[in-house]
């Protein structure tokens, strides 16, 4: 009986490989994939990762099978049950030896690739066309900046397709780490010391990007966004962010900011043009980004006068303060800022 | 000193007689193994319960059953308690401790006042770690709790000194239990038990020992610099002062890593006991088996950077951790090979401990082919702080060790109660904790790589991750229902169940010799060891006839047992330091008192029992013939080592980073120093000279150098005082830069060794005043004192040189 | 028990000799010292100071293990524990500067 069961226990775990196996490689399904590659990098680890599931497989199942014929070929029954003298031992050295320089071979196979990936993922001169984008990551969100391009943006980063990006990394508080699962792989940041991640991305789309090391109370709530875009996108992009804010058109976005120049925010946010803090989030393109905070809220009206009333309750211990607006105060700020596309 | 009477008629169990207070004062082996076994029992629910709240709050996305802060502390604390406080203790201190003793045919451990205070230590460090939960500021930075996360400016609040103060105190015990079972195997074995005799449970714990000695020290060394950063304002972890919080992660691996072997172990052991006795047949490969735990014991120290593949160490260093780390794969490949080649061909029982062992086998062997997975640097970088970690760590830990422990616990509950565990109840046990585990942690491999960081309190819905989540949930609740049916089988076959007799498993080693349980003084004749397997040998007759004659020791009458005696000094020496440390943390005004406490019942405890004089025989290995004390305190120098080196290598890593002086080049003044440095060591001089004069029985000679050994050590210790008041007056301070806090650091711990040296020598010159060794053989105390004192001279020998001669030194 | 207590206590007809060794050991700690200091005084040695020192320390080091702490003397057993733990300890240290240095030049 128990050998029946342990049978379909392995059965299921197989095929639970296999099925996550083949479903996991649906991005619509699973946004944070890792077997979706959509970059060089991503492929090359994948590549290394295949390699270790099928010499792990085979592995398993050799040691899975020799166990099933022991129990079904040494079990005693019950009635047999009682003490018997041992019988004598005889050791095979060819055996000690097989089971000694096989898994060593098998080690070698995997290593030899897998190290040479080590290497030409971390190369210390990287192409001279990549896209250098800074990464600040702060609790409990991440600021990314294009110093050739003037741009200053958040929780959300655009990049051009088919181009390297190199992404430098550093932090001003603790240790955060740096994920794009179908870009390959995370880096840590680690504060006083920069460190970076090259890749190049193959194919457009939206991508989820998230905080892996523990930062502290809202770690949960510090993702981001990519977005992989063609040429012209891009570059429709790149034109629009290097630009000034818009102007208010409309009645409550005018009074919004006076609102906004008026209050608390311009102590740590900067719009390009009425304030520079460097606290929090750059907001002068704001309404272009499709999320906020963390990325964890779509950027709609609603969500974001429920964020200014109260951020903690969204995101507990979120260091932007509640500023006690109310009423049409509130709708005019929401309005302004939804008016900087 | 139990003098027991001529004729033994009554075998009495170690667990009867004596009530509370005999619990509270046991120096009993059997019974401090019964105490860790119930403290892990309760932590062990503790832990199970933190674990279960934290799957509620994942049951659904986006769910709000948990606050953010809850959520953190729980799991914070399910990681640190079930590592801390359940499988290291339990594998350190119920099975090694009740069993070793047993296996080697021994009355009781090394020193058995010294077990009961590292039992002691243990429960107060436990309760220290978990205090916080009574104001709600439980410990809240993870199990690894990453500095500069934990620096007072982004964890202010008492969580994370809970935490450290917690990991401290129970992190003596540790090494205090490791020391003493140490010295037990190496010195304790019955007559004819060698090494290659010795029970394979024996070889993986030994091995646990020796890497709780080597591994702890680090981590008592960052946990020191983290609590110098919080309280005093250093700068170890903060990069603004030219540091960095990789520090931290260094010095925690190296403790981390060997400690999932510390962890490991004692399941290997378990495992090689219990497939042969339930297999029928000898241990396959004993030799093998025995080396390659000893090669996974000292890979297991040189991995610990493949936890950091992903903070940008450089290809070369990526490369190097990936090759040591896959290498551990082969020792262990062996031992799994070994384990079934033991099965092949014998004849199975399939009891409830066998059962355990057999889903140790797969579900560790999934747990060591996903390792393989993240020793590959770039699939680290896929896996790392995702789930896919999560379910490779419970897999070796729930699915490896835990197994392995329970069968433990069912293979070895009828020798610790003399009751077996009823069987059916076992195997309803088994297949819901087997299932049940499989539901929680396989679909967690998924997760995580589809994309589900770790010690998220939340994750959106949209991810793909709500049903993976929910089936984890459920199969969670089916492992806590499991974990009930163990506690009913405890409790039904406790008063009612059968009566399992001295040997139920037709067993092989000396445990299954004596009766269950076992009475106080374990074997009424110190079995004589002719063979692998000795007992089994013995029941059914040799494979070759023995070498040596027939053990003359059985016919022999017993007169006396000598039994450790019980001493209330444990309770109050651990109760000494937990005063000291909560003080330090809450209320200075107690420091002083548990101080006081803790130095007054050491040296209580030390002349407890002046009328003993037997206790230098009982100190003479029967194997080795070498003192057990000695034997000790050169385990605790092996340990002390590990500490002075990673603070010597702090010192060199931070050397030449400051941003502002006095620097060493600057400030140190050689001349004094090469003085104080003559003193110390013309002082190791004198030290050795009073200790040949004790050995000689020359006590008037001895007291004489011991009392110069004091002065010049004074001498030493005055210099120092007078170095570091010089420095705070030219303006370099605890706080001023990396050299200021590495230096005083380094150079204050050893000199706080040479106090306490000086201080057991003084208490040693008043011993001799007293007359106290006129006892034969006491004099191996000052000799135990003087390997400490040199060791001490030693370690200024190196810090002399790296800090004051290569002061000039600057980093290429 | 009397051979137990002479294997345990070492008491024998060698033991006279003993004294002198200890007395030539402090001897050589004191000189060696004396060259250490000396060396970390010369300019010209700078090159060479830390592979110099490693030596003469290493020296007394061994000097004091040996014959104060009678490893030289006494059972294999305590050898067995001690070296094992100063590699691991030397490994440490080594390994530890090495990663932390590299780290900080950027590799």
């Amino acid at each position: 009986m128990s050998s029946a069961s342990i049978r379909a226990a392995i059965h299921t775990l197989l095929a639970g490989v296999f099925a996550a196996l083949l479903s996991g490689c649906d991005p619509r399904r699973f946004p944070g994939s890792t077997f979706a590659p959509r970059s060089d990098m991503a492929h090359w680890v994948e590549a290394v990762y295949f390699e270790v599931i099928g010499w792990d497989g085979l592995i398993l199942i050799l040691i899975c099978v020799l166990v099933f014929l022991c129990l079904t070929r040494f079990s005693t029954r019950a009635s047999e049950d009682q003490p018997k003298p041992p019988p004598p031992h005889p050791e095979y050295l060819g055996l000690e030896v097989a089971w000694t320089v096989g898994p060593a071979l098998i080690l070698l196979f995997i290593a030899v690739p897998s190290l040479r990936i080590v290497f030409r993922t971390q190369q210390s001169a990287p192409p001279t066309n990549a896209l250098i984008i800074n990464v600040t990551a702060h609790q409990w969100w991440w600021q990314f900046d294009y110093p050739s391009m003037g741009i200053h943006t958040a929780n959300e980063v655009h990049i051009p397709v088919d181009r390297p990006v190199r992404f430098l990394l550093n932090s001003t508080d603790v240790i955060h780490s740096f994920w794009i699962p179908a870009m390959g792989g995370k880096r840590d940041v680690v504060p006083g010391h920069v460190n970076e991640l090259t890749f190049t991305p193959q194919v457009t789309g939206e991508y989820i990007g998230e905080c892996a090391e523990f930062c502290g109370l809202s770690h949960a709530n510090m993702r981001f966004r990519v977005f992989v875009q063609s040429r012209v996108a891009f570059d429709d992009w790149r034109a629009n962010q290097a630009g000034g804010p818009r102007l208010p058109t409309g009645g409550p976005a005018r009074a919004g900011e006076q609102v906004y120049v008026t209050s608390a925010c311009t102590t740590c946010h900067a719009i390009a043009g009425y304030s520079s803090g460097y606290i929090g989030p750059n907001l002068t393109h704001f309404a272009s980004r499709t999320t906020f905070a963390g990325s964890t809220l779509r950027n709609t009206p609603q969500n974001l006068a429920a964020w200014l009333e109260n951020p903690q309750a969204l995101k507990p211990g979120a260091q932007m303060p509640a500023l006690g607006l109310r009423g049409t105060e509130l709708n005019d700020l929401v309005a302004y800022l939804e008016s900087l596309k | 000193m139990v003098a027991l009477p001529k004729e033994i008629t009554v075998e009495e169990s170690y667990l009867e007689g004596g009530g509370l207070w005999g619990w509270l004062t046991t120096t009993d082996h059997k019974r401090i193994g019964v105490l860790y076994g119930l403290t892990t029992l309760v932590f062990l629910l503790i832990g199970g319960i933190e674990a279960l709240l934290m799957r509620i709050q994942l049951a659904r996305p986006d769910n709000t059953f948990l606050s953010a802060h809850l959520y953190n502390e729980m799991f914070t604390m399910h990681g640190t308690t079930m590592i801390f406080l359940v499988v290291m203790p339990v594998g350190l201190g119920f099975f090694a401790n009740f069993i070793v003793p047993l296996q080697i045919g021994a009355r009781d451990v090394a020193f058995p006042r010294l077990n009961a205070l590292s039992y002691w230590i243990f429960l107060f460090g436990a309760l220290v770690l978990n205090a916080g939960w009574l104001a709600n500021v439980a410990p809240n930075a993870g199990w690894f709790g990453y500095a500069n996360l934990t620096e007072s400016y982004y964890s202010p609040g008492l969580n994370i000194d809970f935490w450290t103060l917690g990991l401290l105190i129970s992190g003596v015990g540790s090494v205090m239990a490791a020391v003493n079972l140490l010295a037990t195997v190496i010195n304790m074995r019955a007559p004819g038990m060698t090494f290659m005799r010795m029970p394979l449970f024996v070889w993986s714990v030994m091995v646990m020992f020796v890497l709780i000695l080597v591994a702890f020290p680090p981590l008592t060394v960052g946990l020191i610099f983290l609590m110098m950063d919080r309280f005093f304002g250093t700068h170890f972890y903060r990069a603004v002062a030219g540091a960095t919080p990789l520090l931290w992660q260094h010095l925690f691996w190296l403790f981390g890593h060997p400690e999932v072997y510390i962890m490991v172990l004692p399941a290997f052991g378990i495992m090689s006991e219990i497939v042969p006795t339930f297999s029928r047949k000898p241990l396959y490969g004993y030799p093998v088996m025995a080396y390659s735990t000893a090669l996974i014991g000292f890979l297991s120290y040189g991995v610990w950077a493949h936890h950091m593949f992903a903070v940008g160490m450089g290809p070369v260093a990526d490369s190097a951790f990936a090759l040591t780390s896959m290498l551990i794969a082969i020792p262990t490949g062996i031992k799994i090979f070994s384990w079934i080649a033991t099965m092949w061909g014998g004849d199975l029982k399939m009891k409830t401990p066998f059962l355990f062992a057999l889903a140790f086998l797969i579900q560790f062997t999934m747990g060591g082919l996903s390792g393989v997975m993240h020793a590959q640097p770039p699939i680290d970088l896929q896996q790392t702080d995702s789930y896919f970690v999560v379910a490779h760590f419970h897999y070796v830990l729930f699915g490896g060790a835990a197994f392995a422990l329970l069968g433990g616990l069912y293979y070895w509950w009828p020798k610790v109660t003399g009751r077996l565990l009823d069987e059916r109840l076992g195997r309803w046990n088994f297949w819901t904790i087997v299932i049940g585990f499989n539901l929680t942690f396989f679909p967690m491999h998924i997760m995580g790589a589809e994309g589900m960081p770790r010690r998220v309190y939340r994750y959106p819905g949209d991810m793909g991750l709500n049903s993976l989540n929910m089936l984890s949930t459920i199969g969670a609740f089916l492992m806590a229902f499991s974990v009930l049916i163990l506690l009913i089988n405890i409790y039904k076959t406790r008063r009612r169940g059968a009566v399992a007799g001295p040997d139920p498993w037709d067993g092989r080693t000396l445990e299954w010799s004596i009766p269950s349980p076992p009475p106080a003084y374990n074997f009424k004749n110190i079995p004589l060891v002719r063979a692998r397997d000795a007992f089994w040998r013995e029941k059914y007759g040799y494979e070759q006839p023995p070498t040596a004659a027939p053990a003359p020791a059985a016919a022999q009458a017993v007169e006396h047992i000598h039994m450790p005696p019980p001493s209330l000094y444990p309770i109050l020496i651990a109760a000494g330091i937990t005063m000291t440390g909560i003080g330090f943390m809450l209320w200075p005004r107690i420091v002083v008192t548990g101080l006081v406490l803790t130095v007054f019942s050491a040296i209580a405890m030390a002349f407890e029992y002046p009328e003993a004089g037997a206790e230098s025989e009982a100190s003479i290995g029967p194997a080795t013939g070498l003192d057990t004390r000695k034997v000790g305190i050169w385990c605790f120098i092996g340990s002390e080592s590990l500490f002075f080196a990673s603070l010597i290598a702090t010192y060199m890593i931070y050397k030449g980073r400051d941003l502002v002086g006095p620097t060493a080049e600057t400030i140190l003044n050689v001349p004094l120093t090469t003085t104080t440095t003559f003193v110390l060591l013309m002082s190791s001089l004198t030290m050795v000279l009073a200790q040949d004069a004790y050995r000689r029985t020359d006590r008037t000679w001895g007291l004489r150098w011991l009392f110069v050994t004091i002065v010049l050590g004074l001498i030493f210790l005055g210099g120092q005082v007078y170095e570091f008041a010089s420095f705070y007056h030219e303006g370099l301070t605890l706080q001023t830069n990396l050299f200021g806090e590495t230096f005083y650091t380094m150079v204050g711990f050893h000199g706080a060794h040479v106090a306490i040296g000086v201080i057991v020598l003084a208490v040693l010159a008043g011993a001799s005043l007293a007359g106290w060794f006129k006892v034969r053989n006491r004099d191996v105390a000052v000799e135990a004192a003087a390997l400490y004192w040199h060791f001490v001279d030693i370690v200024w020998v190196v810090i002399f040189s790296v800090v004051y001669l290569m002061r000039a030194i600057a980093k290429a | 028990m009397t051979s137990q207590a002479e294997t345990a206590g070492g008491v024998g007809p060698q033991h006279q000799s003993r004294t002198l060794a200890y007395l030539v050991v402090a001897g050589l700690l004191a000189i060696l010292t004396a060259m250490e200091v000396w060396a970390s005084y010369i300019h010209a040695l700078r090159p060479i100071l830390v592979p110099l020192l490693v030596v003469l320390s290493g020296a007394k080091f061994a000097l004091v293990v040996l014959f104060y702490m009678h490893l030289h003397y006494d059972s294999w057993t305590f050898s067995a524990i001690f070296l094992p733990a100063l590699l691991i300890a030397v490994i440490v240290v080594i390994s530890l500067v090495a990663l932390m240095v590299r780290f900080f030049a950027g590799f």
